[in-house]
């Protein structure tokens, strides 16, 4: 299966793991799983069908936007990362 | 500039990349530091011991002792001495080295100065903790076509990635908006590392040391996340989002923080139960004046920096242009009414 990978700041809405494993065979169908699994984190990424615009996801290190967006496919040993803006400094 | 006087650089100038002509280069360069906490002090440290010839060091706040922990070119006399971060940095890097120019700035950095706090300046580096700043810097880099580096950091992990505007992908590019307060977590509510801002600032200065040496073909094209807790270490391609994503900044040339339609001047201090209601002036305010009036129901303590006093329960800490950072509030409204009740408008 393709894992998602969760950073820290939103694991405490995907009960504390740092990665899901979870079937599909696109980006979109592992956020309609993930969503089931773990409807907060869902809320945080998503506005309604679209990404919230400060969220970034990356398939195997690649932008998501420059590939087939939420259409991307994805096969068994793809990371899936979510990449959020990091503020302090 | 005598040779003699690059001998204190002769163990970077015998790394072959930099040599003594990327010495020379970076002796004659002029970078400007937004914002002098966690992150800018590592870079200032890194930028000013490898000679770059003029470092403005521009920061609004002053320091406290929970800050001493990460930002490293402070100590516990600075706190007692009640100085602002950009001053005491300069005094700090003068004492490192007295052979480049450092140029410490007091001041809030918004769309009426940063123009004139950049437009000299061959880099400007990213040592901010909020993406208001942020945006307001892409929007100066991108119209100037200035090199920057952005970095942040939070709890063990960080984020850095630089831009050369029209070659690579500017912050709006990544991340076309920034997070609305309460969706990211910030160092007060979170936590943060001191030596996980050390590796990101110093990410960020070793690609400032390649860009003002004249070696660009070095640098790293990738957003380069971190995080040293859990040893991960992500290169994450965005060369190609330049040119795919429609960019209102770098594609549209619409630079809405530059042009004040993004971005306020009165602005809670995330996570510190404090405002700072930054009101412009044309000439500094005058402290001993202003002591004066307040003596008579507080204690009132002021250096050339700044003047603190407390009143109703707020400490309020002001600055010569006007600002004013009051504690014990998150109440934007009530954080003017007290400035206009204390310091006037
Ligand atoms: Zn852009």
């Amino acid at each position: 299966m393709p894992v998602v990978r969760i950073p820290t700041p939103l694991r405490p809405h995907a009960g504390g793991v740092d990665k899901l494993d979870l079937a599909g065979s696109t980006v979109k169908e592992l956020f309609d799983r993930l969503g089931e699994a773990h409807p907060a984190l869902r809320e945080r990424l998503f506005d309604g069908e679209e990404l919230r615009r400060f969220v970034n996801v990356y398939v195997n290190d690649e932008d998501i936007r420059y590939l087939e967006d939420l259409e991307t496919p994805v096969a068994p040993g793809d990371e899936v990362s979510i990449i959020p803006a990091v503020a302090g400094g | 500039m005598p040779v003699d006087s690059l001998e204190r650089y002769s163990r970077q100038m015998r790394f072959p990349a930099l040599g003594k002509a990327g010495q020379e280069a970076l002796c004659k360069s002029t970078v400007a530091v937004c914002g002098c906490g966690a992150l800018g002090t590592v870079l200032a440290n890194h930028l000013a011991r490898a000679g770059v010839g003029k470092l403005r060091i521009i920061d609004r706040d002053f320091i406290e002792t929970h800050n001493l922990q990460r930002q490293i070119l402070f100590d516990e006399d600075d706190v007692a001495s009640n100085l602002p971060k950009a001053e005491a940095a300069a005094r700090k890097l003068r004492a490192i080295n007295s052979t480049i120019t450092i140029e410490p700035v007091v001041t809030d950095i918004d769309h009426t100065n940063i123009l004139a706090l950049v437009s000299d300046a061959d880099l400007i580096l990213d040592g901010t903790d909020n993406f208001e700043t942020r945006y307001l810097i892409n929007d100066a880099a991108v119209k100037l076509g200035k090199p920057w580096i952005y970095g942040g950091v939070i709890g063990s992990e960080g984020q850095t990635m630089t831009i050369l505007p029209g070659e690579t992908p500017c912050l709006r590019c990544l991340i076309e908006t920034a997070p609305p307060p309460g969706m990211t977590p910030t160092c007060e509510t979170a936590g943060v590392l001191g030596p996980a801002v050390s590796v990101i600032a110093s990410f960020e200065a070793i690609e400032a040391i390649k860009i003002l040496s004249g070696a660009r073909a070095a640098l790293n094209p990738c957003l380069i996340m971190v995080d040293v807790w859990d040893w991960t270490f992500r290169q994450l391609k965005i060369a190609n989002l330049l040119g795919k994503v429609d960019c209102p900044c770098c594609k549209g040339r619409k630079f809405e923080w530059l042009e004040g339609g993004q971005g306020s001047h009165t602005t809670t201090l995330c996570g510190r139960n404090a405002v700072q209601v930054a009101v412009r002036r044309d000439e500094p305010l005058d402290f001993p004046e202003l002591a004066s009036r307040l003596a008579s129901f507080a204690e009132v303590r002021h250096n050339a920096f700044m003047l603190r006093f407390a009143a109703e329960g707020h400490e309020f800490t002001v600055f010569p242009d006007g600002r004013a950072i009051i504690k014990g509030t998150n109440d934007v409204t009530r954080a003017r009414t007290l400035y206009s009740q204390f310091i006037g408008s």
